[in-house]
């Protein structure tokens, strides 16, 4: 799965960050990285970007990198 | 350390920690703003003294990352490795501990002395979190002192371990062993390499297995294996990750795993405030209408509160000053052009400048309080969907947004985007953005021909300014910037409310600068008008260089509704900035004003001016409560002044026409100061000359359409 399809207040855990180069480096930067857990909080009124929760701080971005960032439920 | 000591502090942190507001705590009054050296990013800085030693503040930008991915980075980084600056003074905020650790792990990197404010100390206790300051010194060796800066609290004690710590050397991280050994490697193999004189060693090295790229252009380092060859080999064998990724991984692991041995949670607040809010404002079906009303609301404040100190300047400048600078010429026996050109040229057109601070300071007061409370990344978050549509990152709302304040800003502040292409849409579309050098135009021609709906017509620019830079940004991207659109990552930081103090430094930081420009270049742009318009000398305006020439541009106009040489000779003078077309239009006119003789009273003048001014404070504090629409603009009180020239007005426009002259004052080229900025942000003449033309005949075609379509369907 990746995390444009998770749901609403689900917590998933990040395995992989299909990005790279300086993309990938900024990603990190923010604290996107593998293994670390994301709840995406919210959608936009207007159905893109995503605010997700990460490292206890809010951030948000466009379904279309988050859809190259797989993860897994939480059991 | 002993007194007569001199240390320079750089003081470094995330976003949105609260280092401004503690900057300011520190400094107080002896802050001073200016530019990073070549670049226009903000740079504020001070001079202290604490028990006898200076110490000079350097305030970094805001930056999540030492990485050379955005300008700010790149400064910060620059000056943090190139000025070595004593000690660094990281801010952190202690309700977002972790990821401000981050920074902080790669400022210890640099060998220079850290000491850590745990800034917003008192929301993370509100919030239940109890930091172990006595573990988190130990940890890194450096002083970790809890602040509030916006009660400045902890500043003292700040002031006296930044002093005391000059000497002190952070601790060490171990970033594992792979990666330890391969920093050593690579620190041999550099030692004595004469390129990498006067870096620290240890970054160096951790820089060059990054492969920086801005590092290795800086140092001309081409061949990066002799450098790194064997250690990177191994490293690459034993992980399967990118190195630059690994040692990312690494710092978040140090700062992790600090975090975890310093912080608890006694106690979880039910809902946060910031959730609280965001429920409302980004949800769903409210967050459009909330942004909306939002921006309705800073407009009405802004318009409500400034308006009335906009008529107090007025009459004072075109009152007692003009009276008392009269009188002095006429008692030195000035000549009669002298005379006309301090009084018609100079003081008219400075003055016309100088009435709009109110507006200016009360729009950048708002306009702060948005980005410092944290809704302008709400803002952006909402509009995202929609300036990515016209290829825009949701971010490039903000410049967009600053633009109704003022052009010339807003332009430098493309630079918040990552991308030349980004920064270049944005900065094409800005002058779309009605600024509020225009406003003097709408609030002219709107009170004369619209008296009754002046704030609804006015609205209706600002709207139409929008719509149409949502149709020129579609335009751009499926032609000039048909290259994939940048990426969106952003913080959406807690709400927060920002301190009066703070707003009021910043909008008068903004005002000063208007004020310098008006100063110098209004100034001479007045000058310039008054001389052509009086040149040659003894002739009629319309024989007048610039009469003559507003004749030739005349019939270009004419289908437009305003073929008339005072208009055109107006809509010149407007390059040099936009408000000139209203004093313009004043020094054409103000020939028919009759002379006026007054009686010369300092005392009487000093109170009528002290007394006006206790009426527009009135003004302003009831407009702002009384009434809930835009009323304020057309209720301002009529100038005398400007009678003549109204009159004047209704007879050569019609309220078509007028209409159709401010959509071209709305759209046509923006001032000399912002083609000047754009210069200045993009080093390229083509781009400015391809910003005339465009900006010349767009207008063209949109008032064409305005004037000739309205007398298609029977008005004017």
């Amino acid at each position: 799965m990746d995390l444009s399809k998770v749901k609403v207040g689900k917590t998933v855990i990040i395995k992989k960050i299909n990005l790279k180069g300086t993309l990938k480096r900024k990603f990190m930067d923010m604290g996107i990285l593998e293994g670390e857990m994301v709840t995406l909080e919210k959608i936009a009124p207007m159905g893109d970007p995503l605010e997700v929760t990460i490292k206890n701080y809010k951030l948000s971005l466009r379904k279309n990198e988050a859809s190259l960032i797989e993860v897994e439920e939480v059991q | 350390m002993s007194g007569n000591e001199r240390i320079t502090v750089a003081v470094a942190g995330n976003p949105n920690c609260g280092k401004s507001t503690l900057i300011n705590a520190l400094a107080g009054s002896r802050l001073q703003v200016g530019n990073w050296a070549g670049v226009t990013v903000e740079k504020k800085f001070a001079e202290l003294n604490y028990n006898g030693t200076a110490i000079s503040l350097v305030d970094l930008p805001g930056t999540y990352s030492l990485s050379p991915y955005s300008q700010e980075e790149i400064i910060a980084r620059d000056y943090l490795v190139n000025e070595k600056p004593d000690i660094i003074l990281n801010v952190i905020d202690s309700t977002n501990l972790e990821r401000n650790l981050y920074l902080t792990i790669q400022l210890l990197e640099l060998g220079i002395p850290v000491v850590i404010a745990l800034n917003i100390y008192d929301e993370a206790q509100q919030k239940g979190y109890e930091i172990n300051i006595a573990i988190h010194t130990l940890l890194l060796g450096v002083e970790v002192i809890p602040t509030v800066s916006t009660q400045k609290k902890g500043m003292d004690s700040l002031l006296n371990v930044l002093v005391g710590n000059v000497n002190n050397q952070p601790k060490r991280q171990y970033y594992g062993k792979d990666l330890e050994s391969a920093i050593d490697v690579v620190q041999t193999n550099i030692k004595d390499d004469r390129r990498f004189s006067g870096y620290a060693s240890r970054w160096l090295a951790i820089k060059l297995l990054e492969e920086d790229e801005y590092l290795l252009r800086s140092t001309g380092v081409v061949d990066l294996t002799e450098l790194t060859g064997e250690a990177v080999g191994h490293l690459a064998v034993a992980h399967d990750e990118d190195i630059e990724s690994q040692i990312v991984d690494e710092r978040y692991a140090l700062a992790s795993g600090l975090f975890h041995q310093v912080f608890k949670q006694t106690f979880k607040p039910k809902q946060e405030l910031t959730e609280k809010i965001d429920k409302i404002v980004l949800n769903k079906y409210l967050g459009i209408p909330v942004f909306v009303f939002m921006m309705w609301l800073t407009f009405k404040l802004t318009f409500d509160v400034g308006n009335p100190f906009v008529g107090w300047i007025d009459g004072v400048i075109g009152g007692p000053l003009t009276k008392w600078a009269g009188a002095l010429l006429a008692a030195v026996h000035a000549p009669e052009w002298f005379v006309s050109l301090i009084l018609n040229g100079v003081i008219a057109g400075v003055g016309g400048v100088l009435v709009f601070i109110p507006v200016i300071a009360t729009m950048m007061f708002f306009v702060t309080f948005l980005e410092a409370s944290g809704y302008m990344a709400r803002a952006a978050f909402i509009m995202d969907r929609m300036m990515h549509k016209i290829g825009l990152h949701g971010k490039a709302f903000i410049p967009l947004l600053l633009g109704f304040g003022c052009n010339v800003p807003s332009i430098y502040s493309t630079r918040i985007l990552e991308t030349r292409r980004d920064k270049l849409l944005t900065a094409l579309l800005v002058p779309l953005i009605s600024c509020g050098a225009r406003l003097p135009v709408y609030l002219l021609f709107a009170t004369v021909f619209f008296p009754r709906h002046a704030a609804n017509v006015i609205l209706s620019l600002y709207l139409l300014g929008i719509a149409i830079a949502i149709f020129m940004g579609f335009v751009f991207k499926h032609t000039l910037f048909r290259a994939e659109a940048p990426v969106f990552i952003m913080e959406l930081p807690p709400y927060r409310l920002p301190s009066v103090k703070n707003l009021l430094i910043h909008s008068w930081e903004k005002v000063k600068h208007f004020v310098v420009k008006a100063g110098t270049l209004i100034l001479v742009a007045s000058v310039v008008i008054w001389f052509s318009l009086n040149l040659p000398y003894g002739v009629s305006q319309q024989d007048s260089l610039l009469g003559k020439t507003g004749k030739a541009i005349a019939p270009i106009l004419q289908p437009l509704g305003f073929g008339t040489w005072e208009a055109g000779a107006s809509l010149l003078t407007g390059f040099v900035a936009k408000e000139v077309v209203v004093s313009t239009m004043g020094e054409i006119y103000s020939g028919a004003q009759e002379e006026r003789t007054e009686q010369l009273s300092f005392v009487g003048d000093l109170k009528a001016i002290v007394v006006s001014f206790g009426s527009a404070v009135q003004e302003a504090f009831f407009g702002f409560f009384s009434n809930i629409d835009i009323t304020g603009i057309s209720s301002s009180k009529e100038e005398e002044g400007l009678d003549s020239l109204k009159q004047r007005l209704g007879l050569d426009f019609t309220p078509l026409s007028a209409y159709s002259f401010m959509v071209f004052v709305l759209l046509y080229v923006p001032c000399l100061t912002v083609l000047a900025a754009f210069k200045h942000e993009f080093q390229s003449w083509g781009w400015v000359g391809f910003v005339v033309v465009y900006l010349s005949v767009l207008p063209w075609l949109v008032s064409f359409a305005v004037y000739q379509g309205g007398r298609l369907v029977g008005l004017g």
